[in-house]
């Protein structure tokens, strides 16, 4: 289903900015009742690019530049869903997704519970995260600050094929849903299923198999992990690799039973740790399948500064990944682990 | 609404209110006594496919807009024959099928979702508007200049019931916002904005229909600040701070009082109908306790009902 090697038949090479494109367009042209909202969406096509065309295609009506006014342009958004309508509201980047988070919380993902089924607010959220030399207020990765949020749903795709389905079921979804992309995911390309198709939200992927360690990663981190993967396979150790996709729901259940088979569990993020996907997975797993060897990797408990030497010293890498699951796995590496320059130590503690 | 139905509505607010305030068994209230004439003035102007969305303090609006007495209080009191099935309660109940979107309880959190349905109703092509009522301490939010904003460029149909009722909780309206009067917030976008006397409904109607009728005609969204004062503290388990003086100086301004006096003396009410006027309320509200207190609460299973 996802495109990690060029060249699938039945399949066209998009960019990952192209293919939320195509799925939008899509949408929009089957259902007059989607609407994208966000800064810079019209003319100007997105800040990525990720609304090329739409503006032409459809008008300003439906393709609605707004003020920079991310409070309101979620509100707003909750209010078109609760009247009938299924707004996209792009918010640039995931940090100020947080002058968001009072429509979005308090009203849109409760407005099916209070109204006792009788309002929906089918919204998505789409935002931008992720370091990529903008600094401490333009890099954060926040999505698990959404994932406990009962009414809410959460996405977050690591390659164009996905970045179409999930966008596609985003727009049909009945509910708030936040679709979490990254800066670094936009430079890539994939190939998408040329024919019209819709995710499932909700189900996490195996990439790679592997026997040795389940190793979890969504977004960007994704492909941290199939480069920590790799390197790990060239020392002997089999990596299997899960690309979770949905960060609630969560799939547990396929985590569950590649942690069973594996034994051991690492979970990989740029998020904090403190609170974060990892600590979540971690335990759910645990209480599935009983205590087993886990160890979260994620970025330094620090701000990720715009120096770019500072910024690779907080995010975590494919190097880091391969120590961790090195001392995960034991005596056997070690004495690997420690020549690792950073050690796995959550934000806080 | 004609003035009697109009004194008819305050008159049930009032004693829904005061029934609902001395039972042990609704956690707290937000009570809206002495701020009557702005919710029935308000709704004597909005039309059935019109929408209305306030803030927490919703009780007055809600029976203003018409919703059944027997069910908003059951909704308020927990039970599964409310409005809401007895889950939303006070400060979030709603029933937008019958133009009350609801009550929204974080302070300026309603205003940018009605700028949402007002976008919503401009997109269908739809005659109908939406109305947003919020106290004076919603203005002090940033959530207010964003909607006014986004409303003006976008020329939503949408009217702005600023109920100033000179309290945020306890801090009195002077400690917290600079301009002298709230309507002057909307002028600077050109949103066309009254002051008027809260305490008079049929003020706060004519205001009111003025207002709406500017926005229904595609001109854009329009503001009114009603001034008003709360009789009570900000809720039944708040502490008063005003001093005794103070209140009953408060309390003498009694909007209900004022337009039943103005309707006998124009000669459109007389006493005898006064009697019967408040002896139809007293027996509304009782057969809404009974239909509450014989009402079940809701399963507890409905608290994972409607979560997804």
């Amino acid at each position: 289903m996802s495109g990690e090697k060029p060249g699938k038949p039945n399949t066209e090479r998009l960019f990952f900015r192209e293919a939320i494109a195509r799925a939008v367009r899509e949408e929009m042209r089957r259902n007059a009742r989607v609407i994208v909202l966000g800064q810079d969406v019209g003319a100007f096509g997105g800040s990525y690019r990720e609304f090329d065309g739409l503006f032409a295609e459809f008008g300003p009506a439906r393709v609605r530049d707004t003020p920079v006014a991310e409070n309101a342009m979620v509100g707003v958004g909750v209010g078109l869903a609760a009247g009938g309508f299924r707004p996209l509201v792009s918010i640039t980047y995931m940090d100020f997704l947080m002058l968001g988070l009072d429509p979005l919380f308090n009203y849109g993902a409760k407005l099916r519970f209070k109204s006792a089924g009788r309002m929906t607010a089918p919204l998505v959220v789409k935002t931008t995260a992720g370091a990529k030399g903008q600094g401490v207020a333009h890099s954060q990765c926040i999505e698990s600050w959404l994932m406990g949020v009962p009414g809410l749903k959460v996405v977050a795709p690591s390659n164009p094929a996905d970045a179409y389905l999930l966008m596609k079921a985003a727009l049909r979804e009945t509910g708030p849903l936040v679709y979490v992309d990254h800066k670094r995911l936009f430079p890539g390309a994939g190939d998408v299923p040329l024919d019209e198709e819709v995710g499932a939200i909700g189900v996490a992927q195996i990439l790679r198999a592997g026997t040795d360690v389940t190793l979890t990663a969504h977004s960007f981190m994704v492909r941290v992990a199939l480069e920590a993967a790799q390197r790990l396979a060239d020392d002997g150790i089999s990596c299997e690799v899960i690309d979770l996709r949905s960060l609630s729901p969560l799939d547990v259940e396929t985590i569950a039973r590649s942690a069973q088979r594996t034994g051991a569990l690492l979970t990989l993020e740029e998020g904090q740790l403190t609170c974060g996907v990892g600590a979540e997975v971690s335990a759910r797993v645990a209480e599935r399948i009983g205590p087993l060897r886990a160890a979260r990797v994620g970025p330094l408990p620090a701000p990720v500064s715009s120096n770019p030497l500072l910024e690779a010293a907080v995010v975590p890498d494919a190097g880091r990944v391969v120590a961790a699951a090195k001392a995960l796995l034991g005596a056997r590496f070690a004495a690997a682990a420690e020549d690792a320059i950073i050690t796995n130590e959550g934000g806080g503690d | 609404m004609t003035p009697r139905q109009q004194l008819r509505t305050m008159k049930l607010i009032r004693a829904f209110e005061t029934a609902l305030a001395v039972r042990r068994d609704h956690g707290f209230q937000l009570l809206s006594s002495g701020e009557e004439a702005v919710a029935v003035g308000l709704c004597a102007a909005l039309g059935a496919a019109d929408q209305l969305l306030t803030g927490g303090r919703s009780i007055g609006f809600a029976l203003a807009r018409g919703l059944d007495p027997q069910r908003l209080l059951a909704e308020l009191l927990g039970k599964s024959t409310g409005l809401n099935g007895g889950v939303a309660g006070r400060g979030h109940v709603n029933d937008a099928a019958s133009g009350f979107f609801g009550a929204h309880a974080v302070v300026g959190g309603n205003l940018t979702i009605a700028a949402g349905l007002a976008l919503a109703r401009q997109l269908a092509g739809e005659k109908s508007i939406v109305a947003v009522a919020f106290g004076d301490g919603a203005c002090g939010s940033g959530a207010l200049h964003e909607a006014l904003n986004l409303a003006a460029i976008w020329r939503l149909p949408l009217v702005f019931v600023c109920n100033d009722n000179q309290l945020s909780v306890s801090t009195p309206r002077k400690y917290a916002l600079a301009p002298a009067h709230l309507a002057d917030l909307a002028r600077p976008y050109g949103i066309p904005a009254r002051t008027v006397d809260g305490m008079d409904v049929e003020a706060v109607a004519d205001a009111a229909r003025e207002a709406i009728e500017t926005v229904r005609s595609g001109r854009g969204p329009a503001f009114m600040e009603c001034l008003s004062l709360r009789f009570a503290s900000h809720s039944t388990t708040a502490r008063e701070t005003r001093s005794k003086p103070e209140l009953e100086a408060i309390r003498a301004r009694c909007p209900i009082r004022a337009f039943e006096a103005k309707l006998i003396a124009r000669g459109d009410l007389d006493p005898a109908q006064v009697t019967d006027l408040d002896l139809a309320i007293a027996a509304e509200i009782a057969a809404a306790a009974v239909f509450a207190d014989a009402s079940a609460p809701p399963r507890l299973d409905e608290a994972l009902a409607n979560v997804w």
